[in-house]
């Protein structure tokens, strides 16, 4: 039989699962058994704990992934970690040595994604110094559970990047908590939002508006935030060279930082400013509040952020970095040089040799880098789930020389820790997972709200009062 | 929120699976065709019907991962220009969304934000190019 594990259970995860199943009809003659398995107990990865959770539109997706987990060719195993993982740990989580994954499966999708957030050199992390995801962690409860950001202390709020990140995070403090009260936030969220001290977030980028990353969607829902305006721009900043062929999305972005906020500045308690050309270079951080270094930058002729010599020191209470996020180094297949697992252009993961794995496959995240929106995820996820299914099918073009490290003869069963641990509830099944997606939702109704959370002992407890009950 | 709002204001029968297939040769004529030109399927639909519900109705591989809620770019569709011109402009949060779509034309459009009406019989509609190389060639270095 043919016995594909993915690890990961985010959406290249679930994308590389809907087209694989789809494209490998169900009677055909030999059997096909995918098997997925998530650190996290809950699947969906990012749509789950990354969607802000005033984009309830965009976890629309997982509407797909519930009807392909309707296969019953396709099992889900939540809370299991396969290998060694860095990083915050999750004291619950099942660890399956990453050596039962080549012995008990055929094929392998590794798609783990980009959890480990970049630092700052001249930024360490202390209380005040904040990587991004761990509040974007904290409002959606991730199972890492990072403590509660000091919002209460902090009326100005510094983000160093300007992607979407940074953006859902700012979005996330100027708006206010009886707007974001109907959505997906935690209790504990909008009471810790409802204390919140903060009066303004300063958006540092070391480049301009044209280089920013953010998209003009987020840059749009920040401007129409009902009760926070927009700091005014030095319109010079808007003027590109005359020399300057525009994208069609820089166009657009610098025709909305023209326009500024739909609220104006002056006008509101809360307010947030775009700085751009400013990279910080040290911080001090005294008992009141932080004294954040910055060097102004230029661009050189490659585009590049350059010191030109003049500094300003901005005082703040809490800093916020949004400088992406990478592979998890401990992950099998790391290659040190990309900090990526190397893959081709079909999505074999390939040895240092250079030759393809037979078999193994990467996907999403680990193997393209932390970037793009869900469309170039799903476009890269089926790219490698095709060609996982031509190698199913028979009719891939795979040259013989490669390295082999899967098994040909596996039987259909999860390997034995799995299975045991399943049965004592440590796992999870998408069966168990949507009875508390469907409990979630209706704790939610009950308060007006798109649901409330529940954690892992919550769930936990849940499931095994169902089966009692049943 | 324009976007929940922008929903609810078109005619239920436009959503997904809400589509009735009018009588062969009596309906609205759209032509399907992949990235490559090649013509994919020719379908009838209803005045007020979308080209992504029409796209599911009929098995044609388009996306749509946010549902129709003009949240995603995974229904990005290629209009016959002659066509283009004829449909009322695109929101800001159409444009949005365009702007992140991959094979991006003058005449782009979201599946889910195009209706149909009498006098876009004939319209083809072009699926955008998505290379498996697409990450690759659309990597710039950054130095953030």
């Amino acid at each position: 039989m043919d016995k594909v594990a993915i690890l990961g259970g985010g959406p290249s995860a679930f994308y590389v699962a809907s087209r694989l199943l789809s494209r490998v009809p169900a009677d055909r003659n030999r059997n096909l058994a995918v098997h997925m398995f998530d650190r996290l107990w809950s699947p969906h990865g990012l749509v789950r704990y990354g969607v802000a959770p005033d984009h309830p539109e965009v976890k629309n997706c997982t509407h797909k992934f519930d009807e392909l987990a309707k296969d019953a060719r396709f099992r889900y195993f939540g809370n299991v970690q396969v290998g060694p993982a860095s990083g915050r740990p999750i004291p619950h989580v099942v660890r399956l040595p990453f050596d039962e994954i080549p012995r008990s499966y055929t094929h392998l999708v590794l798609a783990p994604g980009c959890p480990i957030p970049t630092t700052h050199p001249a930024l360490p992390l202390s209380s005040r110094v904040i990587p991004a995801l761990d509040l974007v962690h904290w409002y959606t409860q991730h199972p890492t559970h990072p403590h509660a950001p000091p919002l209460d202390g902090a009326r100005h709020v510094t983000i160093i990047g300007q992607g979407n990140v940074a953006l859902d995070v700012a979005r996330m403090l100027l708006t206010s908590p009886d707007v974001l009260a109907t959505y997906d936030v935690p209790l504990s969220v909008l009471e810790g939002l409802r204390t919140s001290a903060v009066e303004h977030v300063s958006i540092v980028g070391r480049r301009g508006p044209l280089q920013a990353a953010f998209t003009t969607k987020e840059a749009r829902e920040l401007m129409t935030i009902s009760d926070a305006s927009m700091a005014l721009l030095d319109p010079v900043l808007l003027v590109p060279s005359a020399d300057t062929k525009l994208s069609r999305q820089q166009t657009r972005v610098l025709d909305l930082l023209r326009k500024g906020s739909t609220t104006k500045s002056g006008t509101t308690k809360k307010t947030w400013s775009l700085d751009f050309f400013r990279a910080p270079t040290g911080i001090q951080e005294s008992e009141s509040r932080l004294r954040l270094s910055l060097a102004h930058t230029t661009l050189d002729a490659g585009l590049r952020a350059v010191a030109t010599g003049a500094t300003s020191a901005l005082e703040t209470d809490l800093v916020v970095t949004a400088l992406g996020q990478q592979l998890d180094p401990s992950t099998p297949f790391y290659d040190d040089a990309t900090r990526r697992i190397p893959v081709n252009a079909s999505g074999n993961v390939l040895h240092p040799s250079g030759r393809p794995f037979k078999n193994v496959y990467a996907s999403g995240w680990a193997a393209m880098g932390a970037r793009g929106v869900l469309a170039s995820t799903m476009i890269n996820a089926y790219n490698v789930a095709d060609n996982l299914a031509a190698s199913l099918l028979g009719s891939d073009s795979l040259s013989p020389n490669f390295e082999e490290i899967m098994e040909k003869d596996v039987d259909p069963a999860p390997p034995a820790l799995v299975r045991e641990e399943l049965e004592k509830g440590n796992v999870m099944s998408y069966e168990d997972w949507k009875i508390i997606d469907a409990e979630e939702v209706r704790k939610g109704a009950e308060m007006g709200k798109e649901r409330e959370r529940m954690g892992w002992e919550g769930a936990k407890a849940f499931l095994a009062a169902s089966k009692t009950r049943a | 929120m324009c976007c929940r709002l922008r929903l609810k204001t078109f005619p239920p029968a436009a959503r997904h699976g809400g589509i009735k297939r009018p009588a062969p040769g009596t309906g609205i004529k759209v032509h399907f065709k992949d990235s490559k030109g090649n013509h994919v399927k020719t379908i009838e639909g209803n005045e007020g019907d979308d080209l992504l519900s029409l796209a599911h109705e009929h098995d044609i591989d388009l996306e749509g991962a946010c549902e129709r809620s003009v949240a995603c770019s995974t229904c990005h569709v290629i209009i016959s220009p002659e066509h283009y011109d004829l449909l009322p402009e695109p929101e800001d949060d159409e444009n949005d969304m365009l702007d992140m779509a991959f094979g991006l034309s003058d005449t782009s459009r979201l599946g889910c934000q195009v209706y149909l009406t009498k006098e876009l019989d004939g319209m083809t509609a072009t699926l955008p190019a998505a290379t498996r190389n697409m990450f690759v060639d659309g990597h710039k270095p950054t130095h953030h």
